[in-house]
């Protein structure tokens, strides 16, 4: 899946090796929980009140990358608002799936949780590029894609699968990569990675059944 | 042309123009169509756009009427022919100046302007250019030849039917959904193997140990990866030690590759907080402000 790797790959096999060695030294917790995650679905949340009162608000920004300045976006926001954010290597990056910040394009949307600095960037904890969550109909199976009819008045959408990244969610269950329960007629809810260059979406998981 | 086509073009131009006219000068949503079109654009004003198409509509309904009253008369079909040569032009114009668009051609269903779109007009055109040279009234044609002018009308019908969007409900997703029956979905089954890393998160996102961490946790899934079973997702996080000031560490989850919400209600999950800079576990009671007691023993 993602390789997100600082250094070169044997010292990024070493690091992953000491960090599982880490990982599995740790504490184990059993146990569910009632809250919702920080992933992908929550950057269309508001942004998740603290469980820890010492950890300042998020701050929160979307729009469009008109410039890539190093590690830092220009974002001009879809209500004339601009945003400079700032990426570290610390900062998770979603483009239909946890990627690095080289996948980043001019052009591409984006979402961004962070936190407010002195000098009016925004320290981004976690970008989602081009990601979108539509509700949908579904219209038609191929063997690599689905096509969609989206809104009250069936706007054509193309969701394109992709090989070991689309997965499926029926009816509450956990997601899988068996996608040949999807129907046509269904209503879907699609969250997926907007492709600019063709106006399709690539799937990240598809919901169905609810 | 094909006499017999050429007859009957009056009634089948006539036909469509009159259902897609009426459709937009007195369909109720012309207005909210107008506003999608590139007309908005070009007429800078979108009440004058939503009145420019109840125009159109008005100058369809006429022709119709021409149409299907005077079939022999060349008007009518030219002025069918232009029509469609103005709605090719008018696509092709917002084709290229704003390709996201509706089409507003038939005022009901709203899409982007495709092929399909293109098609109509030029059948539109054709269908104008056929119909004057009609030499013999469509009423006539179909005394004299009601067979192969119930042909000709269904297969005009047909083809109407397939460059026609607002009508797939009717024939194209039955004719899909036939196809999956008989021949099964095109897409994957499930594999073996792992579930997909969506699942582990999604399982990780549902658990205790989430909770217990998310006040330390601020980024989403930095990496993932597998190692003899288990799979380990990467976080990065701020961690505050009391009286040490907020340092960057890792936060590490480790699971197994095999769990999922449907397997397990209630996950396991290994928890470690490692020290970004000098790749110290740092220690943290994750439960201490959790309010759960619920920590097993490490198991090795």
């Amino acid at each position: 899946m993602s390789h997100r790797q600082d250094s070169p790959e044997r010292r990024g096999i070493d690091r992953r090796r000491f960090l599982t060695t880490a990982a599995l030294g740790g504490a184990t917790i059993v146990g569910a929980s009632a809250l919702g995650g920080l992933d992908a679905d929550a950057a269309f949340a508001a942004p998740m009140p603290s469980l820890d009162p010492a950890i300042a608000k998020s701050a929160f920004a979307e729009g469009r990358i008109t410039a890539i300045n190093g590690s830092v976006l220009e974002v001009a926001g879809s209500y004339g608002d601009q945003h400079l954010i700032q990426l570290t290597n610390a900062t998770s990056v979603w483009k239909l799936r946890p990627t690095t910040a080289e996948e980043i394009k001019v052009g591409d949307g984006l979402y961004a949780r962070g936190v407010d600095m002195p000098d009016g960037t925004i320290a981004a904890d976690a970008v989602w590029v081009n990601i979108v969550n539509l509700y949908c109909t579904v219209k038609g199976i191929a063997k690599d894609r689905l096509h969609l009819a989206h809104g009250a008045q069936d706007h054509a959408v193309v969701g394109r699968i992709v090989a070991d990244t689309t997965t499926a969610s029926y009816l509450g269950g956990a997601l899988t990569s068996d996608l040949s329960r999807v129907r046509i007629g269904q209503s879907a809810q699609i969250l997926g990675a907007w492709r600019p260059e063709d106006d399709a979406i690539d799937i990240a998981r598809v919901t169905v059944g609810h | 042309m094909i006499p017999i086509v050429s007859d009957l073009a009056p009634l089948l131009c006539g036909v469509l123009l009159a259902v897609t006219g009426a459709g937009k000068l007195f369909g109720r949503r012309t207005a909210q169509l107008a506003a999608n079109t590139v007309l908005v654009r070009v007429l800078n004003d979108g009440r004058r756009a939503g009145q420019a198409l109840r125009a159109v509509g008005a100058a369809e309904l006429a022709v119709a009427a021409a149409l299907l009253a005077a079939p022999r008369a060349v008007v009518p079909g030219v002025a069918t022919a232009v029509l469609g040569a103005g709605f090719v032009g008018y696509l092709g114009y917002a084709k290229v100046t704003a390709p996201e668009s509706s089409c507003g051609c038939s005022a009901r269903a709203e899409g982007p302007i495709g092929a399909r779109s293109f098609a109509r007009a030029g059948l539109v055109l054709l269908g104008g250019v056929a119909a004057a040279t009609a030499t013999t009234a469509w009423w006539t044609e179909m005394i004299r030849r009601p067979g192969w002018s119930a042909l000709c009308v269904v297969a005009a019908a047909a083809l109407l039917l397939a460059v026609s969007a607002d009508l797939d409900h009717v024939w194209l997703l039955p004719l899909r959904r036939l196809r999956i029956r008989l021949f099964g979905s095109p897409l994957a089954p499930a594999g073996g193997g792992p579930v997909p890393v969506a699942a582990s998160v999604e399982l990780l996102e549902q658990s205790l140990a989430w909770q217990a961490a998310s006040p330390i946790v601020r980024s989403a899934l930095l990496d993932d990866w597998d190692d003899e079973g288990w799979r380990v997702l990467r976080f990065a996080g701020v961690y505050e030690a009391p009286g040490r000031g907020a340092r960057p560490v890792n936060v590490l989850f480790a699971l197994d590759t095999d769990a999922s919400i449907d397997t397990t209600a209630s996950p396991a999950v290994r928890v470690s907080v490692i020290d970004d800079a000098t790749d110290e576990m740092v220690p943290v009671d994750l439960l201490a402000g959790s309010g759960v007691r619920a920590v097993l023993p490490m198991a090795r």
